[in-house]
């Protein structure tokens, strides 16, 4: 049993068909890639994933889990949680609440014991700081716990989010262009932190990604979207060298 | 070596929490100097009667802030929250004026009332209008809160025998000859029990502070700060955006209705008329002026801006002018990078004359030597 089981996904947007009997199984524990060109629909499959779009037609299937037209927040606590393209951090808040916002929905106190100052708050609190610090650490962020999230590097930035989605404790982590501007040593940076982050935390993982050093050196399967349908899937290796996937990237 | 056990100490407190007893302390600090100046006659009539008015200004505006700065939306109707308050209050106070006798227990009940009152119509009020956003929202709050004033300003209220009264004019009421009226319309309630004080109004402040700064400070809070700073990436980490914005609303409106029961038994009449969007603007430029986000600020830009113009009295005729002119200052103090960098380095400057001068009275004892 797959842990992500998606068959025939498909939305429309008015007359344009974005995403078409798009299909897709994960296994729990593998590092999948998703690519195509730009505009090939791979966000949009994301956000249908998300519940941020409810899909015209297929079913989505989370760990035996029927979660297709949910709500995203219902999404998020059955377990798949997301990075975004471009990065939505809560800016005015600092690093550690950023990851504690992410913990938000295991760590529980009523806003009454928060305003009352109730010896759970000081309990649960504790708690989530010092589960956020561990979080922090293996980002190598800890030492900047109390920056404003929007005075961190952009590279750091990345890890960040990727942090706080892991907070949620979630079963599926889905990267949206993780090495989207970075330099090749924040990529290899980041490579290495995603393949810990998949053993450490057991996570599967489902990236979107245009940097092919990434997913080659990364992804252990492949699918390839090209104007919304599914062009082929399969090892990261094979899928690299079908003459489709290159005319779909380079044209003829 | 007790420097820097205490240098430790101070590194150990979050900063949310130095930023919030930095606050109390100012606010106690005011209100005891306050009492030693007025209980040796060194204040005049007009001041005195502005310090319930200070502490009712700096609730709203700090309540306003809430929503304004943690929530991020901006809501033009709290005067119609504390309206709400004010009435409800009022009549509580009268209803029971004379069952409850004392004072000191009647009062804080009363109070609480104006506030769960005020809560449960911003609860109401919240839920269809927390759907709209921005500008959208300002406008629809501002259209409730003339609602809710308009309301109680055609609202006759009286009591007899046969038991409450309630019309939309004075003949419609059918009063009994032994009924009296409580509420009569335009012209409001007469008769409220004149509870509230300085003391009281203080330690309402204070109530609501730590209210505010715990609410910020905890888990609720953080959510809320979340959902302003990003409302997308708020729910993909599973936070339910409609639940926290209303408890933010209802807890700003709970807040508004205490100062509006503070409001309201501060004066022997009580008329909707005062609950104008005038009101609302005023509070809104408390906050803005303050800093948005900032409680300590709405504090002190409420306490500023209220004394500001009985302060300039004695100038009647350039008063709002000079009033006017320290608004502006303000606004471009608050919003201008370059001007609060000049300020900020004045107080760096000021700082550093002050160390200078205490290490020339205290000189160092010893000098490390490596």
């Amino acid at each position: 049993m797959a842990l992500l089981e998606v068959k025939n996904l498909g939305i429309s947007f008015g007359g344009l068909r974005a995403v078409d009997e798009f299909s897709v199984s994960i296994e729990k524990g593998e590092l999948y890639g998703l690519i195509g060109p730009n505009g090939a629909g791979k966000t949009t499959v994301f956000n249908m994933l998300t519940g941020v779009y409810k899909p015209s037609n297929g079913v989505i299937m989370l760990d035996g889990q029927n979660i297709t037209g949910k709500s995203t927040i219902e999404i998020n606590r059955a377990g798949i949680a997301r990075t975004f393209q471009n990065i939505r951090l809560f800016k005015a808040m600092s690093v550690l609440d950023n990851v504690k916002v992410g913990l938000h929905n295991h760590y529980k106190y009523s806003t009454a014991e928060g305003v009352f100052r109730m010896p759970r708050f000081f309990f649960t609190e504790k708690e989530m700081d010092k589960k956020a610090m561990e979080l922090l650490s293996v980002f190598e962020l800890d030492s900047k716990a109390d920056f404003l999230a929007s005075n961190l590097p952009y590279g750091d930035q990345r890890k960040l989010e990727i942090a706080r989605a892991l907070a949620t404790q979630p079963k599926l982590l889905l990267l949206d262009e993780p090495a989207a501007g970075m330099n090749p040593n924040e990529t290899a940076e980041l490579m290495n932190t995603i393949r810990f982050v998949r053993d450490n935390f057991d996570m599967t993982v489902l990236l979107i990604e245009h940097d092919m050093s990434l997913v080659s050196g990364i992804c252990e399967k492949l699918s390839v979207l090209n104007f919304g349908q599914l062009l082929c899937e399969g090892n990261t290796f094979d899928v690299l060298k079908n003459p489709e996937v290159i005319t779909a990237y380079l044209g003829d | 070596m007790s420097n820097k056990a205490t240098l430790a100490k101070a590194k150990m407190l979050k900063p949310q929490t130095k930023q919030s007893f930095t606050t109390y302390i100012m606010v106690i600090a005011a209100f005891v100097i306050m009492m030693v100046l007025s209980s040796t006659g060194n204040v005049s009539s007009q001041i005195e009667g502005l310090l319930v008015p200070l502490c009712v200004y700096s609730i709203l505006a700090v309540s306003l802030n809430l929503t304004v700065g943690i929530l991020g939306e901006l809501s033009l109707g709290q005067a119609g929250f504390m309206c709400v308050g004010a009435y409800a209050s009022a009549l509580f106070s009268i209803a029971t004026n004379e069952s409850i006798t004392v004072a000191w227990i009647r009062f804080p009940l009363a109070i609480l009332v104006g506030g769960i009152c005020a809560a449960v119509f911003g609860i109401l009020i919240g839920i269809p209008v927390l759907r709209l956003r921005g500008d959208y929202l300002a406008i629809v709050t501002l259209a409730f809160g003339e609602i809710i004033k308009n309301v109680f300003a055609a609202l006759y209220v009286g009591i007899d025998s046969n038991g409450l009264h309630i019309a939309l004019n004075q003949a419609d009421m059918n009063l009994a000859e032994d009924g009296t009226e409580i509420i009569r319309g335009a012209l409001g309630v007469k008769g409220v029990p004149q509870d509230s004080t300085f003391v009281i109004g203080f330690v309402l402040l204070m109530i609501t502070l730590i209210i505010s700064y715990n609410f910020i400070n905890s888990r609720t809070g953080r959510a809320v700060k979340a959902i302003r700073d990003n409302a997308i990436a708020a729910e993909s980490v599973g936070l339910n955006i409609t639940k926290y914005k209303l408890i933010t609303f209802a807890l700003t409106a709970f807040l508004a209705g205490l100062a509006g029961a503070l409001y309201s038994h501060n004066y022997a009449t009580l008329q909707a008329a005062k609950f104008d969007y005038n009101m609302s603007i005023l509070i809104l430029v408390f906050v803005v002026l303050g800093g948005i986000g900032n409680i300590r600020g709405s504090v002190i830009a409420a306490i500023v801006l209220t004394l500001l113009p009985e302060v300039l009295r004695s100038i009647n005729n350039y008063r709002m002018l000079i009033y006017s002119i320290v608004l502006i200052v303000m606004m471009i103090c608050t919003s201008n990078e370059k001007a609060r960098n000049l300020i900020i380095s004045v107080f760096n400057w000021l700082k550093d004359q002050i160390i200078k001068l205490k290490n020339m009275i205290i000189k160092p004892k010893t000098k490390e030597v490596k």
